[in-house]
């Protein structure tokens, strides 16, 4: 971990449980996020970006704790010494569940049920004293009041700039609730610190006493930027926060999300679908396919010299603003697998043109590095 | 080359409770035969109310064709009976839309969908219909078409949806499809599959496209000519390649530096920071649009004939139309220059001639409105 990190994602895995089809009582696992590791670095933006479904939104509302993920750590400007310490507390732990499941799978488990006993205990035992560790800085093993402090270093904008944004409440309360209840701002110092929030995202100051549905999409969009700023977070979440949006006002948001970066010293994690808006606004971006980061590379090099047969295919299909460029890249054939069962080995093996015998079997890691570039896959074309 | 469509004036509007949306006010275009048509503009400017009024689709009451043609091969579809419409739509003129689920039916299978448009306009029994709808879903790309068409719409992805839809508009080959949004739902890679699927049928057919959009880089690889649009009107138009390279309304302009291009990021060389080149404001409320040009409250160039009187559409170049004012001046000095004396006399009278059409439209105009006032 370099000392510019501000936050690191490890292993981060969250299930949903959903009905295996339209007629079953029982539920199954469908696995949305399934073991991502990412880093925003202090005042960077991360692209997060891939196709609807691949869990993008997930990632994001587990940072802000709004879903309860099933595993991993997630580091806040951690100490790297007890990061190392957790780390290998977990691995060792991670050992043990899985002799666990070989016994499990070995059939044999009858005859050793005082085994599983020791063995559960063993990993219960590794796993306090690890997150009693983690607790001041990893988010998910923080108790309520050091979490409440962490909470404020981290919002989020989202998407539908309709549905977010409580109808009751004039925009001043709105931007004004999270200093209120932080108690970080009250009374005059309060009304002019929403004040400065207004004019910084861009909205007159009578927009205070009024209510959203006053405001047009892109307005309401600056009212949830100016609401996510009002804690001076060190990140915030951005959630498709333009797809609603028509082409030019999203350009005014795009323009405006970059400015503030300066002013506010701020980390993006930047979610979309849409990888030229991506492209264009972040430093490193981040690509998934099926709860998984397949690639991950600065920007430039992402858009020049892409390497993971994905993203190699889905930048062919974007298309471009040129008619002289009529280029037939390379169009995926078929859909996404469900998520619910996904395909063994590397997931995109289905769909892949440079797929080889081990693809379908065995599970490619993010590890392939070339200068902070990395990709998850056994055969890249480019390499 | 022949036309297959000419669209001439159409306006189609709201009337509702105590005010009148323009959706669509005054729109001409052509279509000729084998030729794509990209209609272009942001949510709201009437792109879909264009289409559906081709159909001959608008909700009515509130809203009505005012006037204008929709000339289908020398047949004016605006004046024919809704019986006989219902015979030319599928047929001769089909629509796909942006989201398939609304347009197809969830309680009927996918073969029996398309067998009901192939029965409606071709005299064929009930199983040759059947085996008809199965090859025309393998036409449209699906695998093992027979089981497919005991399928219902649920179980189908987006973009077999998408796929189903476009085999339902195509089952009677029609000579003009309008297909509005219909990859703006589905993910870039399935999107790749769905333009990919339609070029190949149009090659194929020799089908004329109205193609909708609100992304200008999907026009460009897809389409032969572009109409741009805004707040009802077309701003300009012009052959694909000449609309790229020489964009001249202010809108056209704005809409092409406020996407982000793939390869360019927000730092310049210098490492400065580089925006985009937003359009400022929002799109005009279409209860009342401006006087003058409908552009200028956003228009960098707006100057103060602009607020009062709108311009008209003129052609700058062979087939390059554009509505404003900034190219009127190139044009009339341009005429003027060509013919001497002689010419100035017919321009000045042109302008007299179009000065008195406008009146003439204007008091037509006030009278329809006070005439659906009172009724
Ligand atoms: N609350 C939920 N309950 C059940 N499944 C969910 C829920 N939220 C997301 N999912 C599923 O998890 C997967 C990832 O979803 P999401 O993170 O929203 O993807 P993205 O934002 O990339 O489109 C999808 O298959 C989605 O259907
Ligand atoms: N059923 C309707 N009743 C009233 N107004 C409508 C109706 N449908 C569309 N409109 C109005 O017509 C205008 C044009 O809409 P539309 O053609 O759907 O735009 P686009 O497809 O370009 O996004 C909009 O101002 C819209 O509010
Ligand atoms: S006519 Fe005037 S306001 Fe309208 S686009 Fe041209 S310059 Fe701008
Ligand atoms: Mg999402
Ligand atoms: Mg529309």
């Amino acid at each position: 971990m370099t000392d510019k990190s501000l936050l690191d994602i490890r292993k981060l895995r969250k299930t949903f449980p959903v009905k295996a089809n339209v007629f079953s009582t029982k539920s199954i696992p469908l696995k949305a996020v399934d073991g991502v590791n990412l880093q925003i670095r202090k005042g960077e933006t991360l692209g997060l970006v891939g196709e609807s479904g691949c869990g993008k939104t997930t990632v994001g509302r587990c940072l802000l704790r709004l879903y309860q993920p099933d595993s991993g750590r997630i580091w806040l400007e951690a100490d790297p010494d007890v990061v190392a310490e957790v780390e290998a507390r977990d691995a060792e732990r991670e050992e043990i569940e899985a002799e666990l499941q070989s016994v499990f799978e070995n059939g044999s488990a009858r005859g050793q049920s005082r085994k599983i006993r020791e063995l559960k205990q063993k990993i219960r035992t590794i796993k306090a004293v690890a997150d009693r560790k983690a607790a001041e800085y990893d988010l998910l093993s923080m108790p309520a009041a050091r979490m409440q402090r962490a909470r404020k270093e981290i919002q989020m904008v989202f998407q539908d700039p309709w549905a977010s944004l409580n109808p009751q409440m004039v925009v001043k309360d709105l931007i004004g609730e999270g200093p209120y209840t932080f108690g970080t701002h009250r009374g005059r110092t309060l009304d002019r610190w929403v004040n400065e929030l207004l004019d910084k995202v861009g909205l007159p100051k009578n927009a205070a006493n009024r209510y959203p549905h006053e405001f047009s999409g892109g307005q309401r969009q600056r009212i949830g930027i100016a609401r996510a700023l009002a804690l001076t977070p060190k990140l915030i979440v951005c959630d498709e926060p333009v797809s609603a949006l028509d082409v030019s006002v999203q350009a005014q948001v795009l323009n405006l999300l970059i400015s503030l970066q300066d002013d506010f010293d701020l980390a993006y994690l930047f979610i979309a679908h849409d990888l030229s808006v991506v492209q264009y606004v972040s430093d490193r971006v981040a690509v998934m396919y099926l709860g998984k980061v397949v690639e991950l590379a600065d920007s430039r090099q992402l858009y020049q010299s892409p390497r993971h047969p994905y993203t190699i295919s889905l930048l062919s299909s974007i298309p471009v603003a040129d008619p002289d460029i009529r280029v037939e890249g390379q169009i995926l054939e078929g859909d996404v697998p469900s998520p619910i069962n996904p395909p063994p080995g590397c997931s995109f093996h289905p769909r892949c043109p440079h797929r080889i015998d081990p693809c379908d079997k065995i599970l490619p890691e993010l590890g392939r590095d070339r200068d902070g570039h990395r990709i998850a896959c056994h055969n890249p074309p480019n390499d | 080359m022949e036309n297959v469509l000419e669209v001439n004036d159409l306006a189609t509007y709201f009337f509702m409770h105590d005010y009148i949306i323009r959706a669509v006010d005054g729109v001409d275009f052509t279509l000729a035969k084998g030729e794509t048509l990209g209609i272009v503009g942001e949510s709201g400017c009437g792109k879909s109310m264009t289409s559906m009024s081709l159909m001959r689709l608008i909700p009515d009451p509130p809203g009505k064709i005012v006037h204008g043609e929709v000339n289908l091969k020398g047949t004016d579809l605006v004046k024919l009976s809704e019986e006989k419409m219902r015979r030319y739509r599928g047929n001769e003129i089909s629509m796909i839309f942006q989201e398939p689920m609304t347009s197809l039916n969830p309680v009927y299978t996918i073969g029996f969908q398309i067998s009901e448009v192939l029965r409606l306009h071709r005299d064929i029994e009930k199983r040759e219909a059947l085996r008809e709808a199965a090859r025309l879903l393998k036409m449209v790309g699906m695998s093992d078409p027979d089981e497919r068409v005991h399928e219902y719409p649920f179980q189908l992805s987006g973009g077999l949806r998408q796929r189903a839809m476009i085999a339902i508009a195509m089952a009677c080959e029609p000579s003009v499809m309008i297909a509005d949004e219909p990859t703006t739902a589905l993910d870039v890679t399935i999107q790749a599959q769905i333009l990919r699927l339609m070029g190949e049928l149009k090659e194929a057919k020799d089908t004329s496209i109205a193609f909708i959009t609100h992304d200008l880089a999907v026009i460009a690889g897809f389409t032969d000519r572009v109409m741009v649009m805004y707040a009802g009107v077309a701003v300009e138009d012009a052959p694909v390649k000449e609309l790229f390279k020489n964009p001249l309304h202010p809108y056209t302009q704005g809409l092409l530096g406020s996407v982000p291009v793939l390869g360019v990021g927000k730092l310049n060389e210098d490492g400065t920071r580089r925006l985009l080149q937003a359009i400022p404001g929002t799109l005009p409320d279409a209860r009342r649009f401006p006087r003058g040009c409908r552009f200028a409250p956003r228009c960098p160039h707006a100057m103060k004939r602009c607020w009062e009187a709108e311009p008209e559409m003129v052609e700058v170049a062979p087939g390059h139309n554009v509505r404003c004012y900034l190219h009127h001046e190139v044009v009339r000095e341009r005429k003027v220059r060509n013919l001497g004396a002689a010419g100035r006399r017919i321009a000045k009278l042109q302008e007299h001639d179009r000065k008195k059409r406008e009146a003439k439209r204007a008091r037509a105009e006030r009278k329809e409105n006070k005439r659906d006032g009172v009724s």
